[in-house]
């Protein structure tokens, strides 16, 4: 581990003017394991921990929730306004790593948190490190993408993001002196736009809110997260479900996946299936079972096809329940 | 001491069978009677290290903190196989705070592995040791090893076994890839003559990953010197075994060498040989001329301090439509790792089930990557995963219950030495542990069930040595305030040893717990005693305490006979009073005793008996596993695990089920989720932290219940204790495997069983 210079945030202004030798700090819970495997060596780490205004969890009626980027994972699980109008953020937030994690980690550092991917951590000069070989290509893929991969093949590691996604969040993002907001979906970027970054930010840009619209009435929404151990894991595949039911036909929805593309993933074809879908079994299951049509699995990875519409299947059957 | 003779004496240790001639009592001491009788040994006492250990105050080997201590660091190489052209150590040198950088150009050759040395310039595996590096701080050091320049010519390398064996192969050592270069062969009977009088016969391969130790406390010593005497603290299993190592590498007598341990997290086998790292914190310390510390990181207990060599077996059995087995034959290979350590896997499929016809080929192979160690019972727990899959699958083809299977293939005797046990009370596991899971619930045809969730319910069979032997001994120490000093040449490793040896002495000396402190590991006070491995401490070093302790009461009523003019016939002993049986009256407690004849302090020593010549010692058990398969996403949960085992005699019942729920976790773990996964394309360990090498967590916990069937095996011992560290891991993968196969019909045949695997098995099922 290289030593660095550790600084509080002054302002939000002054934390976004960093060098670029600088980097922001949140939880933590990722950047100093990164920081301590020698995959950063910054000379500054400004916590933004002092910027208060950025942990507040709001809810208006009407408008929905805003989550501060700074608010922790439990804070978000134990506010009383998420628990009653958003249970799926809940369900989501007690997927995640562990409790000491949770405490500690936040909603924002969640979001751009980077890949796991055993190679990009371990001592593999890999692209997204600004090599030039993905080694997950013909290396040791079981954990790694299905879909969406190229010319790196990792998987998004956050859960939130999933459900953030479909529930159609947006980022209010700190950047050149002025607050802007952007839709979820377009905060993360697949490699082929750029393999060294999972998202949009540049330097010194800094999430700083997280907006979650209304749930819209009579929608239920679901968040599965499948992970090999019973707790603090990462997914191998997990599900963000919104879904509007009316009787025997789906009204709309929306359905996302985690673990299996290098950001959270709309399968758009799928998604336009939904409108209209009728919701007896045999059909929802056939909707499921064209999940993924366009994957094209590695060597090792194949049964996360198998593993994602199987509990598809399951969750959208249970959802159009009652 | 008492009187002594000489014996030839057989012990069994890990996967040897060592003959040896020991010293040994004369005079055996009467057999305890059943645990209910006894006041302290087999109750539920807590550890008595227990408070040091939850409030912090006991002392690990990474806790000795010295004046002026340094830190040190290794420099361990990145290549799988590489041949060292260079190396300039100048930079690293001359960074503030480095104190000394040792390298082959700058230290003696210390000859290590067979062909090796201490820091070669060949290197054989990612992860293998090229510097030492001693600076003011730990952070210094790590910076330091940073600036170290190597040259390196990259060799071809080979990480797979299969492919390691072939001709062809990238060669880790002169003489070719098989380790000996020949396999290790067995045969009795006539295969071939077997097989054709079977009716039915299963053909499988299984294959079973490498797993790592990982104990909870990092491999660490710290090393000072004193003129000429080096003192190193360790965290090892074996401080006679470090001492010896220590003191041959650096060209020292053994006396000038003292280890000391106290306390430890754990070993599993890993810190059962001497490291490098031992001897380069001693080789720097001698340098700086300042104590020094060296702890490994998770990282480097990943690459370079042993693991569970792999496997791959090819089995294939007869048997007849009754159920006799008429034939099994096993073909293996396994990685050794660069070094030579032991792959085979073929005990229990040797001795477990009764058959005329076996024979057994198996191949341990170097690959380029770290060295094997013996790993909680070596070989077992793969074997017997293999060998209980197959049974299980022969059992279904004759459609027979597979408990009914084993049963009617229920070895009276070990078939290997054709010698009997001297007990088995295996058949009484079979029966408590199939009546505690249920065994009448599993599913007559397996994977009968319907629905998202199939349950199944499955076991093993373990075999395993455990029964210990001399050398081992014990020094007894009573003080005449009635308060007792044990000194066992052993060392705890976590599992309890200071508290069992405390109740073997409070038991027969009648003293309470609380007066007896035990001190163990340190081979500079106690008496030897043997490595902490095999399931061999309990077994040796409670019957020698015994015998210490019984010399003791017989020195003390010798004594009170001297003293009040009676008769020893006449005497009898009683929580540290000795009484006149015809004259109640007349009594003496022993610190009057040791008053009377000015003994401040008496001194005892006993010793480990003899196993009895022409039998041999076995554990035995069985586990059940119930589980539940998520048809939708492959994973297993172990719902609940009944452990029924044979040990002989138990000395703690709480230390017991701990011992147990640690066996059965690491059970759970090797058959679940547990690997070491190497990039074939580059020789690198790619699960070097622990969430990429996944243990098991509490809430992968299933239930579990200990049935112990036995009372004391008086033929072994004093005690009647077998050992039970590794007895409580062998079977759990071989049980989860067989739920796995009932709950599914699907037999998942390679370990780790993970969600992936499963799921692919089911779906190509259906």
């Amino acid at each position: 581990m290289k030593n660095f210079k550790y600084i509080p945030a002054e302002s939000l202004e002054k934390a976004s003017q960093k060098k670029d030798d600088s980097v922001l700090m949140a939880g933590g819970t990722d950047l100093l394991g990164m920081i301590k495997d020698d995959l950063l060596t910054p000379e500054t780490v400004i916590n933004l921990k002092s910027l208060k205004e950025l942990k507040n969890i709001r809810y208006n009626a009407g408008k929905g929730l805003e989550i501060g980027a700074l608010a922790t994972i439990t804070e978000l699980a134990e506010n009383s306004d998420v628990q009653k109008r958003f249970p799926v953020l809940v369900q989501t937030c007690k997927e995640i790593a562990s409790p000491q994690l949770r405490n500690v980690g936040t909603v924002g550092g969640n979001l751009c948190q980077r890949p796991r991917c055993w190679y990009y951590r371990g001592e593999f000069n890999c692209l997204r490190k600004g090599g030039d070989t993905c080694f997950a290509v013909d290396g040791e893929n079981k954990f790694h993408c299905v879909v969406g991969g190229g010319p790196c093949y990792i998987v998004h590691p956050s859960d939130l993001a999933v459900s953030l996604l479909a529930l159609d969040a947006s980022l209010e993002i700190f950047s050149n002196g002025k607050l802007k907001t952007v839709p979820i979906d377009d905060f993360f970027i697949l490699p082929e736009q750029n393999e060294t970054k999972e998202n949009i930010l540049e330097p010194g840009e800094i999430v700083t809110k997280i907006i979650v619209p209304e749930i819209p009435a009579g929608s239920k929404c679901a968040f599965i997260k499948f992970k090999e151990r019973a707790s603090w894991d990462f997914a191998v595949v997990s599900l963000g479900i919104l879904l509007n039911t009316n009787g025997s036909t789906i009204k709309n929805g929306r359905i996302v996946f985690g673990g299996v593309a290098p950001r959270p993933w709309i399968d758009t074809a799928l998604n336009t299936k939904l409108t209209g879908a009728a919701t007896d079994e045999k059909n929802l299951k056939s909707l499921a079972d064209s999940a993924l049509l366009e994957a094209e699995p590695m060597s090792k990875n194949d049964y996360k096809i198998i593993l994602v519409r199987n509990l598809l299947k399951q969750a959208l059957i249970d959802l159009s329940k009652n | 001491m008492a009187n002594t003779k000489f014996i030839k004496s057989e012990f069994f240790f890990e996967e040897d069978v060592r003959e040896s001639v020991a010293e040994v009592p004369v005079d055996k001491h009467q057999p305890w009677p059943e645990n209910e009788k006894l006041k302290v040994v087999g109750k539920e006492i807590p550890r008595i290290d227990g408070y040091d250990k939850t409030s912090g105050t006991a002392l690990y080997t990474f806790d000795i903190n010295l004046p002026h201590m340094a830190h040190a660091k290794i420099l361990r190489s990145v290549w799988p196989h590489a041949r060292i052209k260079s190396i300039d150590t100048t930079q690293a040198e001359n960074l503030p705070g480095v104190l000394a950088v040792i390298t082959h150009k700058n230290i003696p050759e210390i000859k290590w592995f067979e062909d090796s040395f201490l820091f070669d310039t060949k290197i054989r595996y990612e992860g293998e040791e090229i510097a030492g590096i001693a600076a003011e701080t730990e952070e210094i050091a790590e910076k330091a090893l940073k600036l170290i320049k190597i040259e390196v010519e990259e060799l071809d390398f080979t990480v797979d076994p299969g492919q390691a064996m072939k001709e062809t192969a990238p060669k880790i050592h002169e003489g070719g890839n098989i380790v000996g270069g020949n396999p290790f062969t067995y045969e009795r009977g006539n295969f071939e003559e077997g097989i054709k009088n079977a009716d039915a016969i299963i053909e499988e391969t299984y294959s079973t990953q490498v797993v790592v130790h990982n104990p909870t406390e990092p491999h660490c010593s710290v090393a000072n010197w004193d003129g000429d005497k080096l003192t190193v603290w360790d965290s090892t299993q074996a401080i006679f075994t470090v001492r010896g190592v220590v003191s041959r590498a650096l060209n020292i007598p053994e006396n000038n060498v003292r280890v000391i341990k106290k306390y430890m997290g754990g070993g599993f086998g890993s810190k059962l040989a001497g490291g490098k790292y031992t001897v380069i914190a001693a080789l720097l310390a001698k340098k700086t001329g300042r104590p020094v510390r060296l702890t490994l990181d998770r990282r480097e207990m990943n690459l370079a301090v042993g693991n569970r060599p792999d496997s791959v077996q090819s089995l294939k059995l007869g048997a007849k439509k009754d159920g006799t087995l008429t034939a099994m034959s096993h073909y293996a290979y396994g990685s050794s790792g660069a070094y030579q350590s032991g792959a085979g896997c073929s005990w229990p499929f040797r001795t477990v089930y009764q058959c005329p016809n076996v024979k057994v080929e198996e191949y341990t192979v170097y690959i380029n990557a770290g060295p094997g160690r013996p790993f909680r019972a070596p070989g077992h727990v793969q074997g017997t995963f293999a060998m209980d899959s197959a049974i299980d699958l022969l059992a279904g083809r004759i459609n027979m219950d597979p408990l009914e299977f084993r049963l009617k293939n229920y070895a009276e005797k070990d078939q290997v030495y054709n010698i009997p046990y001297t007990s088995k009370k295996l058949r009484e596991a079979y029966e408590a542990g199939a009546k505690a899971i249920g065994w009448e619930k599993r599913n007559k045809q397996p994977g009968v069930g319907t629905g998202r969730y199939k349950t199944g319910i499955g076991m093993g069979t373990q075999i395993w040595w455990g029964g210990g032997g001399p050398p081992a001994y014990v020094t007894l120490k009573l003080n005449r305030d009635y308060s007792v000093e044990v000194l066992a040449g052993s060392q705890d490793l976590g599992t309890g040893t200071y508290t069992f040896v405390a109740q073997v002495a409070s038991e027969v000396l009648e003293i309470p717990m609380e007066r007896i402190s035990v001190i163990l590991g340190d081979t500079g006070v106690v008496p030897y005693g043997p490595p902490s491995g095999g399931s061999v401490t309990s077994p040796s070093i409670s019957p020698a305490v015994r015998d210490a302790a019984e010399q003791m009461k017989q020195k003390l009523m010798k004594a009170a006979a001297a003293v009040l003019s009676l008769k020893e016939n006449d005497l009898v002993y009683k929580n540290g009073t000795v009484s006149s049986k015809s004259d109640p009256s007349k009594s003496i407690f022993l610190s009057d005793i040791m008053g009377k004849i000015n003994e401040p302090v008496l001194v005892t020593t006993g010793a480990r008996e003899a196993n009895p010549e022409g039998y041999m010692i076995q554990t035995f058990g069985a586990q059940f596993a119930d589980v539940e398969v998520d048809t939708l996403t492959g994973k297993v949960r172990v719902k609940k695990i009944v452990a029924a085992h044979d040990i002989g005699r138990v000395l703690n019942r709480t230390l017991l089920e701990n011992q147990f729920h640690g066996g059965i976790i690491q059970g759970i773990g090797f058959a679940l989720m547990e690997e070491r996964i190497i990039d074939g394309n580059t020789g690198k360990v790619l699960t070097t932290n622990l969430h990429d090498y996944k243990l098991p967590l509490i809430t992968d916990m299933p239930e579990i219940e200990v049935i112990i069937v036995s009372e004391g095996d008086p033929m072994i011992s004093n005690t009647g204790v077998k050992g039970i560290g590794e007895p409580a891991h062998i079977p759990t993968a071989a049980a989860i495997a067989n739920a796995i196969f009932n709950a599914t019909g699907v037999q998942i045949k390679s370990t780790p069983m993970t969600p992936d695997k499963v799921l692919m098995a089911l779906s190509q099922n259906s």
